[in-house]
């Protein structure tokens, strides 16, 4: 028997009894769904993370204290080497470079008449505008005259705006932070967080001002501050750019061996965020995998359930002149129609599912052509490695007691 | 005529020691190319294994089985399938016809696994059909068709590929007088056009129709050539 009239055979049989057809589907289309879903939804994740790192801007690099292995072993004990004038020093004696601001953040309470509010305060410098790529929207940024004097003086995020100041206009108004008394004079637009850093729901200050007022803890070297951001005058001289401060970093810290900082560019940051996410979609993907796995088993229990129920059936094939192969085909090509059948319903199921979470998340819809392609195939071979036991079972058959089974 | 089944010494053992039954000892036996004969015996005469042998369904523990010229006794099963498929057209006491498919589709099964085209098939199947005087009822399913059809279904479908045998095994034992009658006047119009036909049996006035009735007891032949009138007494015989 051909392979065309195999199939028109089993689908006839399968068609004869509808809905244990479909149940028995329905776990492979369970469990295929939640495969495609869940890749999905971790390759949405990616998507939004990538999207937020580049949101960054691709020239922007960062200088953070301490060196990598330090930091990525938890080792707390960081050195407080890096300053603000370094980020000076960057700033006046690095060509490459467009604009630098060092920021350096605490958490604190901020008044305004009685209304108070825990937020992020952060100490920085005038180039904050330009490398993180803000606007303001009334008033004006901190500038050098306002760091040089430590004068207090705050610019606020948007979203913090709101929340104290109503629809009021901060400008000018006096809030607390911590305790110490801050004029407001300038408000940022509106942008959106990025990398868990919300600066619409922030107060911006003076880093010199944090240092000696609200933090009071400098390093014996300086100023000390969190990280420094640089942008560089273009992509291309992302490279030079990291390369010259690194060596000026080095001459100023006065460094031979082993690094007190590092930087760290966005393809950096990429990678990281890539291998921890590939592994958050490796993960869902490998749960999802159990439900298909456990589909497969249905496939299998059901098929053996049949093949005990066509007993007469297969007796009278072989009778009329079927082959065990015949046999062994049939049953075969019967369990992998209902796994890749199951699979191709699954996998619409698991693309709704995408567009739904894409609709109601910040995530990204994304169905990849990849998992589609996998999913399918994967259960298609689920559905004929399921398939040989019962498959073999009733090619084994005696005809004579197959239709002597009543 | 050339002999179309031939036993030699066949015997077909189950289990061993103490448990040992002879199904079949020491047959010898020959049915002729164009012969109508019945099989009959009482229950547990080996008559049933016999047309399992016959029918390529089974094969021998001993002694050489030659059907239509070739010993087929240590044919490997996908060559015995092959020859069921192409030289043997069996019709069972139960129809055994698929539930799920029409009149036509069944009598397609046997051509499907002989490798038939499409639309060869269907005109075979419907010609075969029309042969048992169904014509009329070809997209029926079996649940819409009398016992007697059913029967005749399973008769279109042994006759398709042209096979050399009809074996019947109790083909009547399911229906009732009148149906009876059209299905062995159907075997005999068969026998008339060439083919050989082999019934199992245990109805006298079946067996009576047929030209010759071969005796099974106790695992053996004992008579080849039992007359229809004798029919009375070994029935009447002690098991």
């Amino acid at each position: 028997m051909n392979f065309a009239e195999s199939l028109k055979m089993a689908t006839k049989t399968l068609s004869a009894n509808k809905l244990r057809s479909g149940l028995t589907m329905l776990g492979i289309i369970i469990g295929n769904a939640s495969v495609i879903a869940m890749v999905g939804i971790g390759e949405g994740a990616q998507k939004y993370v990538n999207g937020q790192l580049q949101d960054l801007g691709p020239n922007v690099l960062f200088v953070v204290p301490g060196n990598r292995e330090a930091r990525q072993l938890g080792d707390l004990d960081i050195p407080r080497t890096l300053v603000l004038a370094d980020a000076k020093a960057i700033a006046t004696q690095v060509p490459s470079v467009a604009a630098v601001a060092a920021e350096k953040s605490t958490q604190g309470i901020v008044n305004y008449r009685n209304r108070n509010t825990s937020t992020s305060i952060t100490g920085t410098t005038q180039g904050f505008l330009n490398v993180r790529n803000f606007e303001v929207a009334q008033g004006r940024f901190l500038d050098d005259l306002d760091e040089r004097s430590n004068r207090l003086v705050a610019v606020i995020g948007s979203t913090l705006a709101e929340r104290l100041f109503d629809n009021e206009s901060p400008l000018g108004k006096q809030v607390r932070i911590k305790g110490i008394t801050f004029e407001i004079i300038g408000v940022l637009e509106k942008k959106g967080s990025s990398l868990g850093l919300d600066y619409d729901d922030s107060v911006m200050i003076p880093i010199t001002t944090l240092t000696s007022r609200l933090v009071g803890r400098t390093s014996p070297y300086g100023i000390e501050v969190g990280f420094i951001s640089i942008s560089a005058v273009s992509q291309e001289a992302m490279e030079t750019a990291e390369f010259q401060i690194t060596n000026l970093l080095r001459l100023r810290h006065r460094i031979t061996a082993g690094d007190d900082f590092y930087i760290q560019s966005q393809d950096t940051l990429l990678d990281i965020a890539n291998t921890v996410t590939g592994a958050l979609t490796l993960m869902l993907a490998a749960i999802a995998s159990i439900s298909l796995f456990v589909g497969g088993i249905g496939i299998m229990n059901i098929m053996l359930v049949s093949v005990r129920e066509r007993t007469q059936e297969i007796g009278l094939r072989k009778a009329i002149g079927a082959s065990p192969k015949d046999i062994l085909s049939q049953f075969l090509i019967e369990a992998v129609i209902l796994s890749a059948l199951g699979g191709l319903i699954g996998t619409a199921f698991g693309a709704g599912g995408i567009f739904l979470i894409a609709a109601i998340s910040p995530f990204e819809a994304g169905v990849s052509v990849s998992a589609v392609v996998v999913a399918v195939g994967v259960s298609g071979s689920i559905g004929l490695f399921f398939g040989v036991v019962p498959a073999r079972q009733a090619a084994k058959l005696d005809p004579i007691v197959a239709l002597r089974s009543a | 005529m050339s002999p179309l089944i031939q036993f030699r010494n066949i015997a077909k053992v189950y289990g061993t020691g103490n448990t040992e039954v002879r199904a079949l000892w020491d047959v010898n036996m020959t049915i002729d190319s164009g012969e109508y004969c019945s099989i009959m015996g009482p229950s547990g005469s080996g008559k049933s294994t016999a047309m399992n042998m016959i029918g390529c369904l089974d094969q021998p523990t001993a002694g050489e089985y030659f059907f239509d010229g070739q010993n087929v006794a240590k044919l490997a099963e996908d060559e015995l399938a092959h020859i069921r498929n192409r030289k043997i057209g069996f019709v069972f006491q139960q129809f055994h016809l698929l539930p799920h498919l029409t009149a036509l589709e069944n009598v397609e099964q046997p051509m499907m696994y002989a490798g038939v085209s499409s639309s060869q098939r269907q005109k075979r199947a419907i010609a075969a059909l029309e042969q048992v005087g169904l014509g009329n009822r070809v997209n029926n399913r079996p649940n819409q068709l009398s016992g007697g059809q059913q029967q005749r279904v399973a008769i279109a479908r042994a006759i398709v590929n042209n096979p050399l045998l009809i074996l019947a095994d109790e083909p009547t034992g399911a229906l009732d007088t009148q149906t009876t009658q059209d299905v062995i006047n159907i075997f005999s119009e068969l026998n008339k056009s060439g083919i050989t036909v082999v019934m199992v049996t245990h109805e006298p006035e079946v067996a009576r129709l047929t030209n010759r009735i071969i005796w099974f007891r106790d695992g053996e032949v004992l008579n080849h050539h039992l007359a229809p009138e004798e029919l009375a007494s070994v029935t009447a015989m002690p098991v």
